[in-house]
Formats: C-alpha cells, structure tokens, sequence
C-alpha cells in the first residue's frame, strides 16, 4: 500500500508530506494535552473528593490515615438517613407523576391542534429556561399564599414539608419529561396510530398498544432524567421545604453551614455513585432501545445547565 | 349474491382544510363487490375521498354512506371498513402474526377463532412460515402482503388502498396488480383504491372515477373513460392523446383551426371551442397521396421516428402541431422514412370530440 503510494508521489510531495506529518504530529500533541487537561479539570474534584471521604482527619483537606469511620458516621446518623428516605420519595413520585403529566403534555402538542397550543408549548419549556432561583422564589411565593388561604378558609394546618417539595418538582420535571417524549413522537410515523384506529382500536388504546410502545425508550429516557434531576436539586427543595422534611442535597447544603467534616465528602460521594449510576443507566437505556439519536442527549446537556444556572 | 345497496354512497361530500377546499361536493356510488380506483394527479382529494370513507378525515358536509348506514360522524374503529395504508403502516414492534390479530384482539375475538383466521389471512397472502418475522425483516412485496392481511382478516365489508403499489418497484407492481385482482374476486369485498398510475387503474379496475382539484370529472368503466373521455383533462390524463383544437361546426363536423373540417360527432353547441382527441394507437400512417378513400386525413411531415420495441412512434409535423401516432411494427416492412410527406388518417368515428 506504501509503496504504491511512493512511487505515485513525486518527489517534491514527499518532502510536503513529511512536513504536514510531523505538524499533524504536534496538532496531534496539543490536542491529546488538551483532552487531559479537560479531563483534569473535570475529574481532579471528584478524585480528591472520593480520597478525603476516607481521611482519618476531622478537617477537610487534610490526610489523617484511612478511616471507614465517616461512612460508620453516615449509616448510623438518622437524620441524613431520613433526607435520603425523604429525597428517594420525593423522587420517585415527583417521576411518576411527572412522567405521566409531560408524556401527555407531549403528546397533546404533537398530536392535536387546539386554540393555545403554541403559547403552552412555549410554557412548558419555561422551567428549562428560567433561572433556578426565580422558579425558587415562584414556589415559595405560591406555598405561602395558597398554604395561608387555606389555612384560613378551612382552619387547616398546612406547611411546607413533603408534599411541597413533592409538587414542585414536579413542576420543572414535567418540563424536561416533555421535551425529551417530545423528540421521540416527531420521529414516529403518524400513521401508525391511524392505522390502529382503522383497526377498531380507540384513540386510548391505540395510544396504548401501538404510540406508547413506540415512544418508551423516550418516556424511560425522561423518566431517569427526572429522577436525576429530582435527586440532584437544591435550590428549588431548599425554598419549598419546611422544617417537616429536608432532602439530602438540602440536609448536605445545612451541614456545610454547620462546619465542615470529611461526613460530607462520604455522603457527597454516596449522592455522587448514585446519580452517575442513573445517568448510565438513562444512557444505556437509550441505547439498547436504539433511541440514541433523538432528544436526551441535548435533554441532558440542558439538565446540566439548569443545574449550573 | 351482491346487494342491490351500493357499498359505498357518497352524496354532496365536502372537505375543507382551512381555506382550501380538497374535496368539493362530490356525488358517488360505489356496488357491492366492485374493484373501483380514485384516480387523479397528487392533490385532486383522491386520498382524502378514502380518508374520509375510512373515518381518518370527517367530511365538512355531505352524507357518506356505508351499505345503507351514514357513517360520515363515526370514528374509523366504528366503521366497517380497514385500510391498507401508503407505505403500510406496519407496527414497528409486533411480528407479521401480531400485525394480522391486531384488529381482531381490539374486536374481542376469542383467542382460537383469532388464530384460525389470522393463519387463514397469512395463508391468503402467502406469507406462511412468515408468522414470527418483524417487518422490517421483510421485503417491499411481503410488507405489502402483510398490510393486505392485517386489513382483510377483519372481513370488512369495503377495503380501502392507499396508493398500495406505490412504493414497488414497476416489475414487482405489475404482478402485484394481477394479484390484488385475483384476490379481490376470491374474497369478494368491494376494493375502493387509490392511485396516480392511470395505467394500474385501467388494468386492475371494474370502474373508474377521475378526480381534479377536487371534483369528480368522469366515473366510468376503463373502456368508457379510455374512449368516451368526457373533457379534455379526462383525454389527457388517461394514456397519451393528440388534442387538435377546433370549433364545433355542426353536430357531426369539426373545424380545426387551420380551417380543415374533421367529421367528428359531437353534442355541443354550434361555435363551442373543443379539442378533437385522436390516441396514437387509432392514427394510422400513409404515403402522401395512399390514405383509404373515405378516411378523413392531415397531411404533414415526417420528423421523426422511435423505436419503442413492439411499436413505432412517429411524430409527424402538421402546419401549426406534431401529431404522435404509433404504429406496430413489422420488420417485414418499409416503414416511411423521416423527411416523408405523409397523411394521418383515421377510420371514420376514430376520434373523440372533447371540451374544457
């Protein structure tokens, strides 16, 4: 193979050739310390944060000897045994219901031409796109005064606590769950649904039979992006909690304050195993269901960036 | 035994999408156990005609009729009807034998009757041993087969087809043709299709409507609509045609417009603008001078000769137009060379007067 192309090059390319080999070589060079740098940069935290979680040494940061000792902490403390039963709840029923609520939310806009349609579409991408704080402040705001209005019309108890925090994730899950469903019934052929029609299914069970099956990678897919995002929030839970329930971000967040032990780095690394694990899992998923293409990537990356702003 | 009530009634139908009106008051009878095509180029409401008697579209006004019964408000699971969809609209995610029960599972059907007629239907359209394969492990042709039998294991008493043999390829279509014919007679049901293909309608139908911009031009059997077409769209459409234009001079003269009179009868009025509409296949070709006496003829030029395998195709230059006329061809013979002056003649009655 060489050889043949030796002999069809003259011999002036050869030595042009040899320069663009030895300065791809250098590119080549940049670009590998590049990638290693960014790989640094991203992984260096977490090395660092894994390595002290085993530090004998009450100060964070510096190296006492190995201990298990602040995982022994974590397994025998209950209130963070609490706010991880808490965040676990919280999470998965914010999921199903927000699953539920965005697949047909999806759907709606896909499928139906109704009078508002374009102004709840772009509705429904407002929690991806307003800041974590102001969606925050919005829900304290709205749990106050509703909470206060009932209290005074039916002299009930209500405060914020479990199911506060339930809805408001709810609230910006509902949003990502869409969007990703969204993705996958574009790409489906609408006239398969049709076809079930004609085959005297009804609307619900065509829906059932034929559009949900062709659309599950995609429900899956945003389903373990909201458990994520459910598991991973601090801001919004921090607003809408009371002193009822805490979820573990927000316990984590309160222990900080409280002066900083290694305890944290063993429960951080815990969170940490745990919302990596789901995110391969969401990815894996995908995959093997050949739904790569379409919606969660981008879906991810704008999780990210919610997370970030 | 076929019922005296027509299978499909269609009276005044109408359909707008917003401002455009697809289909526009049309009125149509379909019998029991006929093999009828909607024929017309894309956009001529032939597709939302059958959306419509399937329930995937409601009509905006009119009466549809199904045996008797108005179904133009049911949803399509409430109508007896199925429909083999363009490109099939297989589900992705059931194999062949899934595909074919999906309507009887929707219906109720109990499980043994179920797999009776679903091995039934399978066998009908010879895709036995196929039960357990996904569609996209099938070909065009056995997808096409599938779609047939997933509609026809339901009995329906009308099947509509959407454009079926649209996305097969010519060799695999013309065998296709031949058998949804067969298979129409053996099953029985009336088949109301679909196509652009004038020629698949002219073979595979017992009769033809002709649609354009969404009215119906012409119903009639393929030989009606082939050699009675009722205006010059219908001619032009349905296989190749020369339109000589002309004016109606009596009820059995045409002037052309180069002033020759053509005996071409006709009922329109005195001075109506018409076309004369002469197939290729019905002008024959003389040497100047040879055409049989009594035969009316144009003469003009020879420019051109193809050679099209069973036939020739001539185009010959009049004055103001180029007539086509095809001509069998025989190897034993001198045909006329190009450059020739030549007569196109035609039998007396040969030709077909056609208005706008």
């Amino acid at each position: 193979m060489t050889a043949v192309g030796d002999r069809l090059l003259p011999g002036a390319s050869v030595a042009r050739v040899g320069d663009f080999a030895r300065r791809f070589s250098l590119t080549r060079g940049a670009l590998a310390a590049n990638a290693w740098f960014v790989y640094l940069f991203f992984y260096a935290p977490i090395a660092l944060l894994v390595v002290f979680s085993f530090s004998a040494d009450r100060n964070v940061g510096r190296w006492g000897g190995f201990t298990l000792g602040w995982y022994d902490d974590f397994i025998g403390n209950t209130s963070i045994q609490n706010a991880i039963w808490v965040s676990l709840r919280v999470a998965l029923l914010s999921t199903v219901i927000s699953v539920v609520l965005g697949t047909l939310a999806a759907f709606a806009i896909e499928r139906f031409r109704f009078r508002g349609r374009q102004a709840f579409d772009a509705l429904l991408y407002l929690p991806i796109i307003i800041p974590d704080v102001t969606m925050a402040v919005m829900m304290l705001l709205f749990f106050s005064e509703f909470f206060d209005l009932l209290n005074l019309l039916f002299g009930a108890d209500l405060r914020k606590g479990f199911a506060s925090i339930t809805v408001s994730h709810i609230a910006f899950n509902i949003s990502f769950v869409s969007v990703v469903v969204r993705a996958r019934l574009a790409g489906m052929d609408r006239r398969l649904e049709e076809a079930a029609m004609d085959l005297y299914a009804s609307r619900w069970k065509a829906f059932r039979h034929v559009t949900l099956p062709q659309i599950a990678p995609g429900v899956a897919g945003g389903a373990l992006l909201a458990l994520t995002l459910s598991l991973d929030d601090v801001v919004v839970t921090q607003f809408a909690s009371g002193p009822g329930a805490t979820t573990l971000p927000v316990y984590v967040f309160g222990l900080i304050r409280r002066g900083v032990t290694p305890l944290i780095n063993s429960v951080s690394v815990v969170m940490l195993v745990a919302s990596v694990g789901l995110v391969l899992l969401s990815l894996f998923v995908q995959r093997s269901r050949g739904g790569g293409a379409v919606g969660p990537p981008g879906a991810v990356a704008a999780g990210r960036s919610r997370r970030r702003s | 035994m076929t019922s005296p009530v027509p299978a499909v009634g269609i009276a005044g139908i109408t359909k707008r999408f917003g401002d455009v009106t697809a289909v526009d008051g049309i009125d149509l009878e379909i019998g029991d156990g006929e093999f009828f095509a909607l024929l017309g180029p894309s956009g001529c409401g032939k597709t939302t005609t059958l959306r419509m008697i399937a329930g995937l579209d409601f009509p905006t006004m009119g009466s549809l009729k199904i045996f008797g019964e108005e179904v133009g408000t049911l949803p399509p699971n409430k109508r007896p009807v199925n429909t083999v969809f363009q490109a099939y609209a297989l589900f992705p995610h059931m194999n062949v034998a899934d595909n074919v029960s999906f309507g009887l599972k929707m219906q109720k059907v109990e499980r043994a009757e179920r797999d009776r007629r679903v091995a039934e239907a399978v066998g009908l359209v010879q895709l036995g041993g196929m039960e357990g394969r996904r569609p996209n492990q099938l070909s065009g042709g056995q997808q096409q087969r599938v779609a047939l039998a997933r509609a026809l294991v339901n009995r329906p008493k009308v099947l509509l087809l959407d454009e079926p043999l649209g996305a097969l390829d010519l060799k695999l279509r013309q065998e296709m043709q031949l058998e949804l014919k067969a298979l129409q007679r053996e099953v029985g049901i009336t088949f109301v299709f679909v196509t652009h293909d004038q020629e698949e309608a002219l073979t595979m139908s017992d009769r033809i409507a002709v649609m354009h911009e969404g009215r119906l031009l012409q119903v009639g059997t393929p030989e009606d609509i082939y050699q009675r077409p009722a205006n010059r769209f219908v001619a032009d459409f349905i296989g190749r045609t020369n339109l000589l234009e002309g004016t109606v001079a009596s009820e059995s003269e045409v002037v052309l417009s180069n002033g020759m009179r053509v005996q071409a009868a006709s009922e329109h009025d005195f001075g109506t603008k018409v076309a004369v509409s002469l197939r290729p296949e019905q002008a024959f070709l003389y040497r100047r001078g040879d055409s049989p006496a009594g035969w009316p003829s144009i003469d003009g030029v020879l420019r051109e000769v193809t050679y099209v395998g069973n036939a020739l195709v001539h185009s010959v230059a009049v004055d103001w137009i180029s007539i086509e006329v095809r001509t069998p061809y025989r190897s034993t013979e001198v045909p006329p060379q190009v450059g020739d002056e030549v007569s196109v003649c035609w039998e007396p009655g040969g030709v077909t007067v056609v208005a706008d």
